[in-house]
C-alpha cells in the first residue's frame, strides 16, 4: 500500500526524481573520473549513462506507460508526415472493419444476446425430438418445428395436459411456464383499432422468467383460469403509443378481437417476450383464449384437454445448482410417461416423441436457425475483405520500412534494444489501425442502417433490430487492435533487421536498391501478399457472381401473372366481429367500392397473396385416384374473391374462371392449376369432374383450370391448386382475413389513402393492414437472395480494388527499385515493348499463381453456398470463369502503369542517377 | 586489469543493506567502492545494476535518499537504511547463511 503511494508520489514529481537521478550519476561520474584520473576512462567504464537511467526509471514500473505514451506522441507525428499513406491506410481499415462491425451486430443481436431477464443462464427451453418426420401421436400441431441434419424433427411445442403433468411433477425446475403465439389481433383502444401481434401465457410466464412490471401488476397464477375476470398486460410501446405512458392506464379496458380485457400491467420496455424478432403487443393469460381465439379447426376445449395436439411452447427455469443435463433426464422420463399413456397403436409407439432441453438464455432459436448460415457466410466474407487490407497496408509498411532503414540504423546503433523498436513500430501500426476502427463505427453505424433497411424491405413488422452497443464497441476494439498486430509484426520485424553500419552510411539520397538482394525475403514476402490477396479476391467476386446470377434468375421467373401496378393490403372483418354473412357482404361491399374508384382497372381479394410465402394445403378425395407417387391425393388451396383471374390476368385454359354466381347455394365450383389437372386427371379434361375437399363427400366440381401462376414462392416447385370462391366459405373451410389486390392504371400506392378511407367508412373498426404493392411481397420473399447479391457485389468491388491497389502499389515499387538496371538493360538495346513484358510478365506471373490458388479454394468452398443459390450449381463454369477474366483484366490494368513508366526510363537518366 | 567476479544474484540487495547497516548514510559511488575494498577488489558492483538497485530499494522501502554535502563538498544523494531496510537485511542474511550451508553440505567431500 505504502509501495503504490511511494510510486504515485514519484509519478507526480518524477522531472524532479529525473533531474535527482542525473546529478546522482553526474556525481558518480566525476569521483570516478578522480579516481581514475581521466573522465574517458571514467565513460568508458561507467557505460551507457542513458540506459542506466532507463532502467533505474523502470524500477518505478511507470516506464510502461511512459514508453506507450512517447510511441503514441511520435507515431502520430510519423501518421501526420505521410498524410496520402495515413489515410489510404486509416480508409480502407475503416472500410475493413466497418464491415466487420455492421454484421457483427446482426451476430451479436441474433446469436449472442441474453434476454433482459434475471439470471438468463438458468433459462431452459424444453424441446422434443422425433425420429424421422413429425411423431405418429401428434395429431395436429400449431407452433414450429425444424429437421435436423439427422433427419429428425425438434419441436418446443407440447400439449396442455403434458404442460400440466410436467409442472407439476418435477424435483429440477423452479418454474415451468408456458407460452403461444395468439397472431395478429385487432386491439381497440379508445374506440381506435389497430392490429398487434399478441401471446398467450400461462399464469407462471413473467414469474419464471423474472421480469418485473413497469406499472401495475404482470399476469400471475390467479389470472390463467378460466372463471378469472380477462386480464391483459400490454407492453410498455403501447402503453407510451396509446396510453401517452400515463398511470391511468390501468383498469381501463381495451376490447381485443373485439372481446373487453381489463389493463392490469405493463410489461418492462426492454422485454420483447422471449423470441427476440418477435413484437407482441399484449401478453394474454392463456385461458382467456377462448375469448380471443378464431382459429376454427379446433375447438377452445380441445386445446386443453386433447393429448394429441402439440401446441403450447415450455420453457422453465432451473433451481439453482440442478444441471441441464440432469434436469434433461428427470424431464425425459417423465415426458417418455405421460406420452405413452396417450399411445394407441404400435405406430404411435415407434415414433414416440422424445423431451430434450437447450439453453435458454439467448430465447428461442427460430431467428438463430434462420439467419446463423447466411450470417456466417456474411462474417465470413468481411474477414475476408480485412484480411485483405491488412495485406495492403502491410505491403505499403513493408515499402515503407525501406524508407526508414535510416531512422531504425540509428535508433538500433544508439542502444535501442530490437524488441523496444517492434514495439514502437506496433504502437504506430496499432495507432493507425485504431485510427481505422473509429472511422470504422462511422461505417458500421451507416452499414447497419443500410442493411436494415435491405432486410426489412418495406415490412411494417420488421422488429430485428441491431446497434452500435459495448458489446460492438468492444469487438471493434479487438478486431482493430488484433488487426494492428497483424499487418505491423511482420514488416516491424523486417524493419529492424538491418544491418547497421551500411544501412548508416548510406546518405538519404542514395538509392536503396544498391542492396536488393539482401532484400529479396521482403520481394518475396509482398509478393506473397499480392497472391493471397488476388487469391481472396477471386473467392468475393465468385461469390458476388454467383448471387447476382441467383437474384437474376428469380427476377426472371415467369409467376404466370401481371405482377405490375397492384396494390395489396390485408384486412380481416372477423377479427372485428361481423360473421358469416354478413363478413362475405361487407367484403363484397368494399370490392364493389374499390372497382368503382376512377383509375381502378379491377379489384379483387384472396386468402393470401401470391408468392408471399403463405401456403395453406389439404388432402382431397378424387373418384378413381387412390395414391400419386405413393402419397394420399391432397392439394393446396386458396379462397378468391370474383374477377380474381381477370384481375390478376391469369388465362384460363378451360373452362370458366371464379365469379359471382359461385355463391352460398349454389353448386361448390372450383379452378384447378394445370399442376392439379395432370396430376390427378392426366390426360382428361378435368371440367365438370367433381373431387371432395379436406376428405369430405365429392361435392365440389371443378369449373376450369388456370395456367399455373406462382403460388407460394418463386423457388419451389409449384403445387397442385385449387381456388375456391370466398362465397362458399362454411363450416370446413371458414373465412377469415382477406387480401385485397387493386390493380390501377397509375402508381398503386398513391391508391393507399382511399383505400383506407372506403374502409374506415364500410367498418370503422376494421384496420387496414400491410400496404405494399404485388410486386413489393413478391421481392420480400427473396429479400435474402437480394440482401447477398447487394452486399456481396459491394464486398467484391472492394475486395477487388484493395487488391489492384495491392498490386499496382508493389509493381510501382519495384520499377522504381529497379530503374537503374532497367536504364542498363536500356542501354545495352533492349525495345520498349520488352521493358514492358518484363514487368507485365511479373505481373501476370502473380495474378496467375493468385488466380490458380483462388480457384482451388472457389471449387472447395462454393459448395457452402448452394443452399442460397437458384437456377445454377455452386461450381457453375461461367461464374468462375467470368471472375477471373474480371480479375485478370483488373491485374492488367493495374500493372499496366508501372509498366509503362519502366519503359519511359531515359537510359542515361537512370545511369546517371546511379 | 585484474578478475572481478559477478556478484552472484540475489545479493547485491544483501550488499548494499550490509554496507548501509556498516557505515551509516552513505552515496552510491562510496557504496560500490566499499563493497569493492572489503572484498579485496573481488566483487566489482556495476552501476548499471547498482542505481536500479537504489531505486528499487526506494520503492520497497527499505532505504531512504536524502541530499547532503558530500566529502569534498559536492551535492550527493546519500541512502539510509530504515527500520525496515534493517529487518530486510536480517531476513537476507538468514537466507544466505541457510543457502550457503546447504552448497557446504553438496559440496563438502565425502
Amino acid at each position: 500500500m505504502r509501495e503504490l503511494w511511494r510510486k504515485l508520489r514519484w509519478l507526480a514529481e518524477r522531472e524532479q526524481f529525473d533531474r535527482e537521478l542525473e546529478e546522482e550519476m553526474r556525481h558518480h561520474l566525476a569521483l570516478k573520473a578522480e579516481e581514475q584520473g581521466s573522465l574517458t576512462v571514467a565513460n568508458r567504464q561507467f557505460g551507457n549513462v542513458t540506459l542506466w537511467k532507463e532502467k533505474s526509471r523502470a524500477m518505478w514500473t511507470w516506464t510502461f506507460w511512459e514508453q506507450l505514451g512517447q510511441d503514441i506522441r511520435y507515431g502520430w507525428r510519423t501518421m501526420n508526415a505521410n498524410r496520402l499513406f495515413t489515410s489510404m491506410a486509416v480508409i480502407s481499415l475503416a472500410l475493413g472493419i466497418g464491415a466487420n462491425t455492421a454484421i457483427y451486430s446482426f451476430v451479436d443481436a441474433i446469436m449472442l444476446r441474453a434476454l433482459p431477464v434475471r439470471h438468463a443462464e438458468q433459462l431452459a427451453i424444453v424441446n422434443w425430438r422425433a425420429k424421422g418426420g413429425i411423431s405418429a401421436v401428434v395429431d395436429s400441431h400449431s407452433g414450429s418445428n425444424y429437421r435436423e441434419p439427422g433427419g429428425s424433427t425438434t419441436s418446443p411445442d407440447y400439449p396442455y395436459p403434458a404442460f400440466e403433468s410436467l409442472r407439476d411433477h418435477n424435483q429440477v425446475f423452479s418454474n415451468l411456464f408456458g407460452y403461444a403465439g395468439a397472431g395478429r389481433l385487432n386491439l381497440m383502444v379508445d374506440g381506435q383499432a389497430e392490429l398487434g401481434e399478441g401471446e398467450y401465457v400461462t399464469g407462471g410466464y413473467f414469474a419464471g422468467l423474472g421480469v418485473r412490471p413497469a406499472l401495475g401488476r404482470l399476469i400471475g397464477p390467479e389470472d390463467d383460469k378460466p372463471v378469472a375476470a380477462p386480464v391483459v398486460t400490454i407492453t410498455y410501446g403501447l402503453w407510451q403509443r396509446r396510453f401517452a405512458g400515463k398511470d391511468e392506464a390501468l383498469g381501463k379496458t381495451i376490447l381485443i378481437n373485439g372481446k373487453p380485457f381489463t389493463v392490469a400491467g405493463v410489461s418492462p420496455a426492454e422485454f420483447f417476450g422471449v423470441e427476440p424478432q418477435s413484437a407482441p403487443q399484449v401478453f394474454i393469460p392463456v385461458h382467456q383464449l377462448g375469448l380471443v381465439d378464431l382459429n376454427p379447426h379446433h375447438s377452445v376445449e380441445s386445446r386443453f384437454t386433447d393429448g394429441h395436439f402439440y401446441w403450447l411452447d415450455i420453457m422453465g427455469r432451473l433451481k439453482p445448482g440442478v444441471s441441464l443435463a440432469q434436469a434433461q433426464t428427470e424431464m425425459a422420463a417423465r415426458f417418455q410417461q405421460w406420452a405413452l399413456s396417450t399411445v394407441r397403436n404400435d405406430k404411435d409407439r415407434q415414433t414416440l416423441p422424445a423431451l430434450w432441453l437447450q439453453e435458454g438464455g439467448s430465447g428461442v432459436d427460430s431467428l438463430r436457425r434462420q439467419y446463423s448460415k447466411p450470417l456466417y457466410i456474411l462474417m465470413t466474407m468481411v474477414a475476408l475483405i480485412l484480411l485483405i487490407a491488412c495485406a495492403n497496408i502491410a505491403n505499403l509498411l513493408l515499402a515503407r520500412s525501406a524508407a526508414r532503414r535510416r531512422e531504425m540504423a540509428v535508433r538500433l546503433s544508439l542502444g535501442a534494444g530490437r524488441l523496444r523498436v517492434i514495439r514502437q513500430l506496433l504502437t504506430e501500426s496499432i495507432l493507425l489501425a485504431l485510427c481505422g476502427g473509429a472511422l470504422g463505427i462511422v461505417v458500421a453505424a451507416l452499414g447497419i442502417r443500410a442493411l436494415t433497411l435491405l432486410l426489412a424491405n418495406h415490412q411494417d413488422d420488421f422488429t430485428l433490430g441491431a446497434q452500435v452497443d459495448w458489446h460492438v464497441l468492444l469487438f471493434t476494439f479487438l478486431v482493430a487492435v488484433a488487426t494492428g498486430f497483424l499487418f505491423g509484426l511482420a514488416p516491424a520485424i523486417q524493419a529492424t533487421r538491418v544491418d547497421v553500419t551500411p544501412a548508416l552510411k548510406e546518405t538519404r539520397a542514395s538509392n536503396p536498391h544498391a542492396r536488393q538482394r539482401r532484400f529479396g525475403m521482403r520481394f518475396g514476402l509482398s509478393h506473397l501478399l499480392v497472391v493471397a490477396q488476388i487469391a481472396t479476391s477471386l473467392l468475393l467476386v465468385a461469390a458476388a457472381g454467383l448471387f447476382v446470377r441467383t437474384l437474376v434468375n428469380l427476377n426472371a421467373v415467369d409467376v404466370g401473372f401481371n405482377r405490375e401496378n397492384i396494390l395489396l393490403f390485408s384486412l380481416d372483418g372477423a377479427q372485428a366481429g361481423y360473421k358469416e354473412r354478413a363478413l362475405k357482404e361487407f367484403y363484397a361491399e368494399l370490392q364493389q367500392r374499390f372497382r368503382s374508384l376512377p383509375g381502378v382497372r379491377g379489384a379483387t381479394m384472396s386468402q393470401m397473396p401470391l408468392v408471399s410465402n403463405s401456403w395453406d394445403s389439404t388432402d382431397v378425395k378424387i373418384p378413381g385416384v387412390s395414391k400419386v407417387d405413393g402419397k394420399e391425393p391432397f392439394t393446396a388451396y386458396m379462397q378468391i374473391g370474383p374477377q380474381f383471374f381477370e384481375t390478376m390476368q391469369i388465362p384460363i385454359l378451360l373452362g370458366r374462371p371464379i365469379a359471382q354466381r359461385d355463391r352460398q347455394g349454389a353448386q361448390a365450383a372450383a379452378v384447378v392449376n394445370q399442376v392439379f389437372a395432370q396430376k390427378y386427371f392426366p390426360g382428361v379434361s378435368p371440367v365438370g369432374r367433381h373431387f371432395g375437399f379436406g376428405g369430405k363427400a365429392e361435392d365440389t366440381e371443378i369449373v376450369g383450370v388456370a395456367r399455373t401462376p406462382r403460388y407460394d414462392s418463386l423457388k419451389d416447385e409449384i403445387p397442385p391448386v385449387v381456388y375456391l370462391s370466398y362465397l362458399q366459405a362454411g363450416e370446413s373451410l371458414p373465412l377469415r382475413g382477406m387480401y385485397f389486390e387493386i390493380r390501377t392504371g397509375g402508381d398503386p400506392l398513391a391508391l393507399a389513402n382511399t383505400v383506407r378511407k372506403i374502409v374506415h367508412e364500410v367498418g370503422p373498426r376494421v384496420p387496414v393492414a400491410d400496404v405494399t404493392t404485388q410486386a413489393r411481397r413478391i421481392d420480400q420473399t427473396i429479400v435474402q437472395e437480394r440482401t447477398f447479391a447487394d452486399l456481396c457485389t459491394c464486398f467484391g468491388a472492394l475486395a477487388l480494388a484493395m487488391a489492384c491497389v495491392g498490386l499496382y502499389g508493389t509493381m510501382a515499387y519495384a520499377v522504381t527499385r529497379r530503374t537503374s538496371e532497367i536504364g542498363i538493360r536500356m542501354a545495352l538495346g533492349a525495345a520498349r515493348g520488352q521493358i514492358v513484358w518484363m514487368v507485365m510478365r511479373e505481373v501476370l506471373a502473380m495474378a496467375g499463381v493468385g488466380l490458380l490458388i483462388g480457384s482451388a479454394a472457389a471449387w472447395q468452398t462454393t459448395a457452402f453456398l448452394k443452399s442460397f443459390l437458384f437456377g445454377l450449381k455452386p461450381d457453375d463454369p461461367l461464374t468462375l470463369g467470368a471472375a477471373a477474366a474480371i480479375l485478370i483484366l483488373c491485374a492488367f490494368l493495374a500493372g499496366y502503369a508501372p509498366a509503362r513508366r519502366a519503359s519511359r526510363v531515359e537510359p542515361m537518366i537512370a545511369l546517371r542517377h546511379e | 586489469m585484474e578478475e572481478r567476479s559477478e556478484i552472484p544474484p540475489g545479493t547485491l540487495y544483501m550488499l548494499i543493506l550490509k554496507t548501509l547497516a556498516r557505515l551509516g548514510a552513505m552515496h552510491g559511488y562510496g557504496i560500490a567502492q566499499h563493497i569493492q575494498q572489503i572484498s579485496g577488489d573481488v566483487l566489482q558492483v556495476e552501476e548499471g545494476s547498482l542505481y536500479p538497485a537504489l531505486q528499487r530499494m526506494l520503492i520497497k522501502g527499505w532505504v531512504v535518499g536524502e541530499w547532503q554535502q558530500s566529502e569534498n563538498n559536492r551535492r550527493a544523494r546519500f541512502y539510509k537504511l530504515t527500520p525496515e531496510g534493517r529487518k530486510q537485511l536480517g531476513r537476507e542474511l538468514r537466507e544466505f547463511e541457510k543457502v550457503m550451508a546447504a552448497i557446504g553440505r553438496v559440496i563438502q567431500p565425502a
